[in-house]
C-alpha cells in the first residue's frame, strides 16, 4: 500500500505532465498500475488542494491542474525555505549561507594559500 | 530585609544576563571544542532563567518559610505567612510568575511556529525532490549550490542540483556528512532555547549574541563530526573547499535573512585549514565542571534554607 505522500507525488507528476486541466477519472486511468479507487484519487487531490498546490475549475466533471509548473514549484520551495521571508530558525541546518563577492574571493584565496603551503611541505 | 539567597541569585542572574555570555561569545577556545562550548551555552541559558525566576520567588515567598521548598509547601497547604507580607513580596511574586510564563510560553510558541514552518517546507519539497547520489539525501532541481536539512520525525536532507554539479564526489560526501551531523545530534534542539530567549527578551543584547554564537558553534560541531566520517586523503581541505564553493556560488538564491555574515564562514574555513590544537583535557574538564557548577549553584541556593 503506497503512502499518501507517495500518491501525492504521483498525482502531481501526472498533472505536471498533462497538457491542461484533467478530470479525476483521467488521473485514475493514468495511475491504473496502482489500482486506485476514484475516491482515493479525490482524497489525494483534495489534500493537494488544501496545501495550495492544485486548483480545479467549475466544469462538470471538475478538472484539476497544478497551480504552478514544476520549475515554479521548485523555485517557490527554494524561496520559502531559504529566501528573504524565510524563518531563520526553521532552517538552521543550511550547509553554508551565501557571502558577497569580495568575501567569496577572499575565501578562495585562503583555500589557494593553504594548498600552496601543502605543496611546499609535500 | 532581603534574604541573602535572593540577593545571591539576583547577582548570578545579572552575571548570566550580560558579562558571562559576552565573555564566552568573545572567547577563542570555543572554536577548538565546539561541543563543550555548546554545553556551556546550554548551562548559561538554563542557569540564567533559573536564577532570575528563583531570586524573585525566594524573596516573594520569604514570609511563608525559611527555604523555598518550605515556603511552597506552606502556601500549597494554605498556611498563613509567618512574617509580614509587604507590597514588594507581591510585586516580586507577580514578576516571577510573568517571567516564568513568558519564558515557557515563548519556548512553546517558538516550537509550534517552527514545527508548522517545517511541515510546510516538507510538503513543498516532497513533491519535487528526486533521489540523490547519496542514499539518504534528496535532489532539488535548482542551479544555486545549496544544501540543507529539515529536522523532525521524518528528516529531509536536500541537495540542489547546482551543488551536485559544482562539487566532486568527496566534497559532496563532506556536505552530506555535515548535514547528517546536524540531524544526528539534534542541533535544532540546542538552538531552540536561544531562539526563544531572543524572542522573549529582545532588549537583551546578550540574547542576540548568545543565539549568534550557538548558531556558529553548531556549524563548527557539524564540521568536526563530518570530518570523522570522511575517508579521502585530506578531509579538512575537502570540506573547506566545499564550503568555499557553496558560499561563493550562490547565484540565483535570493540573498535573504540566511545570507550569513562572512566572518562566520571565514572562521569555519580557517579552522579547517589551520586547525588549532584541541583543548587540553584539563581545560576541557574545567569547562565542563564550570557548566555543571553553573547549574548546581542556583539549584542548591533554591533548595537549601535561605541565608
Amino acid at each position: 500500500m503506497a503512502s499518501l505522500g507517495e500518491l501525492e507525488r504521483a498525482v502531481m507528476e501526472r498533472l505536471w505532465a498533462a497538457d491542461g486541466p484533467v478530470a479525476a477519472t483521467w488521473l485514475r486511468d493514468e495511475l491504473a498500475d496502482r489500482g486506485l479507487a476514484l475516491t482515493t484519487v479525490h482524497t489525494v487531490l483534495s489534500r493537494l488542494e488544501q496545501k495550495g498546490f492544485v486548483v480545479h475549475d467549475e466544469a462538470r466533471p471538475r478538472r484539476f491542474s497544478a497551480r504552478a509548473s514544476r520549475e515554479d514549484h521548485a523555485a517557490q520551495a527554494m524561496r520559502e525555505v531559504l529566501g528573504q521571508a524565510a524563518d531563520r530558525q526553521a532552517v538552521l541546518a543550511r550547509f553554508v549561507g551565501a557571502v558577497d563577492a569580495d568575501e567569496a574571493r577572499m575565501l578562495r584565496d585562503l583555500l589557494a594559500a593553504a594548498g600552496a603551503d601543502d605543496a611546499a611541505q609535500g | 530585609m532581603l534574604p541573602i539567597t535572593a540577593a545571591l541569585l539576583a547577582v548570578l542572574a545579572a552575571l548570566l544576563a550580560w558579562p558571562v555570555p559576552a565573555l564566552l561569545a568573545r572567547a577563542r577556545w570555543p572554536g577548538r571544542d565546539p561541543l563543550v562550548a555548546l554545553l556551556c551555552w546550554q548551562a548559561i541559558g538554563l542557569a540564567g532563567g533559573l536564577s532570575i525566576i528563583g531570586a524573585l520567588l525566594v524573596h516573594g515567598l520569604a514570609p511563608w518559610g525559611h527555604s523555598l521548598p518550605e515556603a511552597v509547601w506552606a502556601v500549597l497547604h494554605g498556611r498563613a505567612a509567618t512574617g509580614a507580607v509587604r507590597g514588594d513580596h507581591w510585586v516580586t511574586l507577580t514578576l516571577a510568575g510573568v517571567l516564568a510564563f513568558e519564558l515557557v510560553g515563548v519556548l512553546l510558541l517558538s516550537w509550534a511556529r517552527i514545527a508548522r514552518t517545517r511541515r510546510r517546507h516538507r510538503a513543498l519539497l516532497e513533491l519535487v525532490v528526486q533521489p540523490a547520489p547519496e542514499p539518504d539525501a534528496r535532489l532539488l532541481e535548482h542551479p544555486a549550490p545549496v544544501a540543507f536539512c529539515i529536522p523532525g520525525a521524518r528528516p529531509l536532507l536536500v541537495l540542489s542540483s547546482g551543488m551536485v554539479a559544482e562539487l566532486d564526489g568527496e566534497q559532496l560526501a563532506a556536505v552530506v556528512a555535515h548535514e547528517r551531523a546536524h540531524l544526528g545530534e539534534h542541533h535544532h534542539l540546542l538552538l531552540l532555547p536561544f531562539v526563544a530567549w531572543k524572542a522573549a527578551l529582545p532588549v537583551l543584547p546578550a540574547a542576540e549574541r548568545a543565539h549568534g554564537a550557538v548558531r556558529e558553534l553548531v556549524e563548527m560541531r557539524a564540521d568536526d563530526v563530518a570530518l570523522g566520517s570522511l575517508h579521502g586523503s585530506a578531509p579538512r581541505r575537502t570540506l573547506a573547499a566545499a564550503i568555499v564553493t557553496a558560499a561563493g556560488g550562490a547565484g540565483g538564491v535570493p540573498a535573504g535573512a540566511l545570507a550569513v555574515a562572512g566572518a562566520g564562514v571565514r572562521a569555519r574555513v580557517v579552522r579547517l585549514l589551520e586547525p588549532a590544537d584541541p583543548l587540553p583535557p584539563a581545560a576541557r574538564a574545567s569547562a565542563l565542571a564550570a557548566a555543571v557548577l553553573l547549574l548546581l549553584v542556583p539549584t542548591v541556593l533554591l533548595l537549601l534554607p535561605a541565608l
